[in-house]
């Protein structure tokens, strides 16, 4: 046990400010917080003094945020820290797949080091769990795979991950099942997988395989889906019954789910009963170039929903920049969330549902004994975090300063 | 610093696309020392020759020159930008519910106008934007106070940005009766004649479109209305504007701001409108509304002007808004899938006036000697990176001044 340390005069949320049954405004108060074992142990007010001689560290009235959740994204995928290339136009995804395969292993960066690149870039927005695909099919085999644990392995003890086996040319098209079965036992944590439909051509067998690689693996799921109106639907319809059967409730995630933003809404909330039942969480990138799911609806009929960044810099396309908090802006803005609570409420997407306040206003956040992760932001309160993009100035993951640095006062 | 004469020394221009297969997979770039007089370009040789000279150098290091940008859509009187935090309330009666706060904010909000204004034309020089048009309210309840506040804060940044203002009668020229305001913002410091909604908020398209028309005659002045009356509504308005347009004989001197209406009809019915626009030269300013945006790609191939604005940076508007016309732009390319290099490359043009320094075939045509010196130096390669990955600025430079950054 460590003896730990203090970090003082950190401004929490407390509350919201009402006016005529109106919310006008964010309260916020500024406490001392005693970090010990990568937990925060003790919630002071700022008024009242620190009576031990341990170590100090001075937040000067910054709001603390709980630190962000990456939910998408391909550490293998990036051609951060190589040269400017852009997108070459192609007319299906087939193609796209054949430019990867050539360019990737042909750049003059490694795998790793442009994995470390975004990392590194997660860590100074505030990013301290990331979940990423990686690219598992023959010609690759697990190459990607041992790369990108080798730079997570780098950022050990900076930011917990997840890692989804991702055959990215088809479960069934590429013949990936043994490759990914292999990368499960490898300690990899999600089956991934992509339009069992318009690339496996089967969406039976293709969830199928995926569902039984899970049971076996002990495994999550996390499928691209891509596929549009109700044959996305059916699909989700699919893995929520298979989902259940094996008894993967809250183990299986639908990224993209683009389906849910061509059907109208009624029908949304019918679907979202089905998923919210089968515990399957949507995550989205907030596109911009196309429909995507209504996700304020969703969240609000129960299913579990988060953001991604997904594309950073890739074959795929030349935007996206790591910043998640920039990501939850954008979902605010083009859902037109733009008084006080929706915005605050919004953080909740990149946070794995830790907003400082409740939608009532209740403090929730942070809690003694919760885990001392915590990105300190130039902003008054999360909504404005959320509309203005706040400067992110230090990040700690588990007590640890991993970005940024804070006044040590050592007594 | 008029008349002053220096030489830019290794600065990086873009010299041409490069092809594969007949694709555009590249930019290529070469360096160049560019020779700046009286706010004017009048040398540009390649760094290959020694450059032998008396007058004064300053090093661009390699940065990429691009045209300094333009912001055609800023609301600087109203902004929060700089004070502190206030997110917008929920909106029950719509844009009404808008308008009732001003009345209440506006007055407030006069004692920091200006200072506010200064501190958000900072923002949009230091993003690379030495052009801009403000829309500034101008009605009963604050009369010419914000027209005022605009004027000090834009003499403040005389020499560093031209800034051109809109007097904007935002609770309806008929509406509030501001005709005579407006008239008199036009004699005193606002070159455009401004409107909202002659439908919605005016009630009378036709008496709201021939008011502002005939201000804009009286005054010699050019209009740009802020149009969000949606579909056919909308549509119908654009075309009683460009109607009056041509019997004005004002082709070239109208915009229609957010023209919301075209992100509401189909693709040939947008054609048809386009034909019209292009037709009487009616610009279309776009903020590229991420939730609801018009077709602006297939505007510009049918030869109407389309230009980008931020808007509202922080307002009782709108909490969004970053002041980035770069940022706006990539923005622009996200959301049309504006991908490959020549279409990313291309798109720079929405925020500089249509001045790219390659045309669509890849020819040099900007800088050229006799061109203004307004540019923009950033860390990048090329256009294309510049627009997909908000490259960061360097330093900003208006008629041959440095404005911004350092050399």
């Amino acid at each position: 046990m460590s003896s730990g340390y203090w970090l003082t005069n950190v401004t929490l949320e407390t509350g919201y400010q009402m006016e005529n049954d109106a919310i006008t405004g964010t309260k916020t108060k500024q406490n001392h917080l005693f970090i010990q074992d990568g937990k925060i142990e003790k919630i002071l007010p700022a008024l009242e003094s620190i009576k031990d001689n341990l170590p100090q560290k001075d937040a000067k009235g910054l709001l603390a945020l709980p630190s962000f959740v990456e939910k998408h994204c391909h550490l293998d995928k990036t051609l951060l820290g190589d040269r400017w290339r852009s997108v070459t136009s192609v007319n299906s995804i087939f193609k796209r797949l054949e430019i990867e395969k050539k360019v990737l292993p042909n750049l003059e960066t490694t795998t790793q080091e442009r994995a470390e690149k975004l990392l590194n870039n997660y860590l100074t927005t505030g990013v301290t769990h990331v979940r990423t695909h990686v690219d598992i099919y023959p010609e690759v085999g697990l190459k990607n795979l041992v790369e990108v644990k080798k730079a997570l392995q780098t950022f050990d003890g900076k930011l917990s991950h997840e890692i989804v086996a991702f055959p990215q040319h088809g479960l069934l098209r590429s013949n990936a099942k043994h490759l990914v079965r292999e990368a499960l036992r490898q300690g990899v944590n999600y089956v991934g997988g992509v339009d069992p439909a318009t690339v496996d051509g089967d969406i039976e067998t293709s969830l199928h395989q995926m569902v039984e690689l899970a049971v076996e693996g002990n495994a999550g799921i996390d499928l691209h889906l891509h596929d549009a109106d109700y044959l996305g639907v059916y699909t989700m319809k699919k893995l929520a019954q298979l989902t259940k059967e094996a008894g993967l409730q809250d183990k299986v995630a639908i990224s993209h789910a683009f389906g849910l933003g061509d059907i109208p809404l009624s029908q949304v909330e019918e679907i979202a009963e089905t998923l919210a039942d089968a515990g399957i969480t949507i995550i989205t990138s907030v596109p911009i170039n196309r429909k995507f799911p209504p996700i304020g609806l969703l969240r609000e009929k129960g299913v579990a929903t988060a953001i991604g960044c997904d594309n950073i810099f890739d074959v795929w396309s030349p935007f996206g920049n790591g910043d998640i908090l920039e990501r939850a802006g954008r979902l605010a803005e083009v859902s037109g969330w733009v008084d006080e609570r929706s915005l605050s409420q919004t953080l909740s997407f990149i946070t794995d549902d830790k907003a400082p306040l409740d939608p009532h206003g209740k403090q929730v956040w942070p809690r003694v004994g919760d885990d001392a992760s915590i990105v300190f932001v130039e902003a008054s309160c999360s909504a404005e975090a959320v509309a203005r993009r706040a400067k992110r100035v230090t990040t700690i993951y588990k007590g640890e300063v991993v970005s940024g640095s804070l006044g040590l006062h050592e007594k | 610093m008029a008349g002053k004469t220096y030489w830019l020394t290794n600065v990086r221009l873009e010299t041409g696309y490069q092809y594969e297969k007949g694709l555009v997979t590249g930019t290529d770039t070469e360096q160049f020392h560019v020779r700046i007089e009286n706010g004017t370009i009048k040398e540009i040789v390649s760094v290959d020759k020694p450059l032998i000279t008396d007058l004064p150098i300053k090093d661009a290091n390699n940065f990429l020159m691009l045209p300094s940008f333009r912001d055609m859509h800023i609301h600087l009187d109203k902004t929060y930008y700089s004070g502190p935090w206030k997110a917008p309330t929920i909106p029950s009666k719509g844009i009404i519910t808008r308008l009732e706060e001003e009345e209440e904010l506006l007055p407030r909000q006069l004692p920091v106008a200006a200072e506010r204004a200064k501190n958000l034309l900072d923002l949009l020089l230091r993003a690379g934007s030495t052009h801009i048009r403000t829309h500034c309210n101008v009605d009963p309840i604050i009369g010419l106070n914000n027209l005022e506040a605009t004027l000090q804060a834009m003499e403040a940044y005389k020499g560093k940005a031209s800034v051109e203002v809109v007097a904007f009668p935002q609770h309806g020229i008929l509406r509030s009766q501001s005709v005579s305001l407006v008239r008199e913002a036009l004699q005193n410091g606002a070159s455009l004649v401004g409107g909202v909604d002659p439908a919605s908020l005016d009630g009378n398209i036709e008496k709201s479109l021939q008011t502002v028309m005939e201000l804009a005659v009286e005054a010699n002045a050019n209009i740009d209305l802020h149009i969000h009356d949606p579909g056919h509504l909308g549509i119908f308005t654009f075309k009683r504007l460009a109607a009056l347009t041509e019997e004005a004989g004002w082709q070239g001197k109208v915009t229609i701001s957010h023209a919301l209406a075209l992100a509401d009809i189909s693709f040939e019915e947008v054609t048809e409108v386009a034909e019209i626009l292009a037709h009487q030269g009616i610009s279309i300013t776009s903020s590229v509304p991420i939730g609801k945006t018009i077709p602006i790609p297939l505007l510009q191939k049918k030869g109407v002007n389309v230009s980008l604005g931020d808007d509202s940076i922080t307002d009782h508007w709108s909490p969004f808004g970053k002041g980035d016309s770069l940022e706006k732009a990539g923005m622009l390319a996200e959301r049309f899938s504006l991908s490959d290099e020549r279409s990313l490359g291309q798109t720079l043009g929405y925020i500089t006036g249509g001045i790219t320094p390659l045309n669509t075939e890849g020819e040099q045509i900007w800088p050229k000697v006799g061109d203004h010196a307004d540019f923009v130096f950033v860390d990048t390669s090329c256009s294309a990176e510049a627009v997909a990955r908000r490259a960061s600025r360097i330093a900003v430079f208006y008629k041959g001044n440095l404005v911004v950054g350092a050399l």
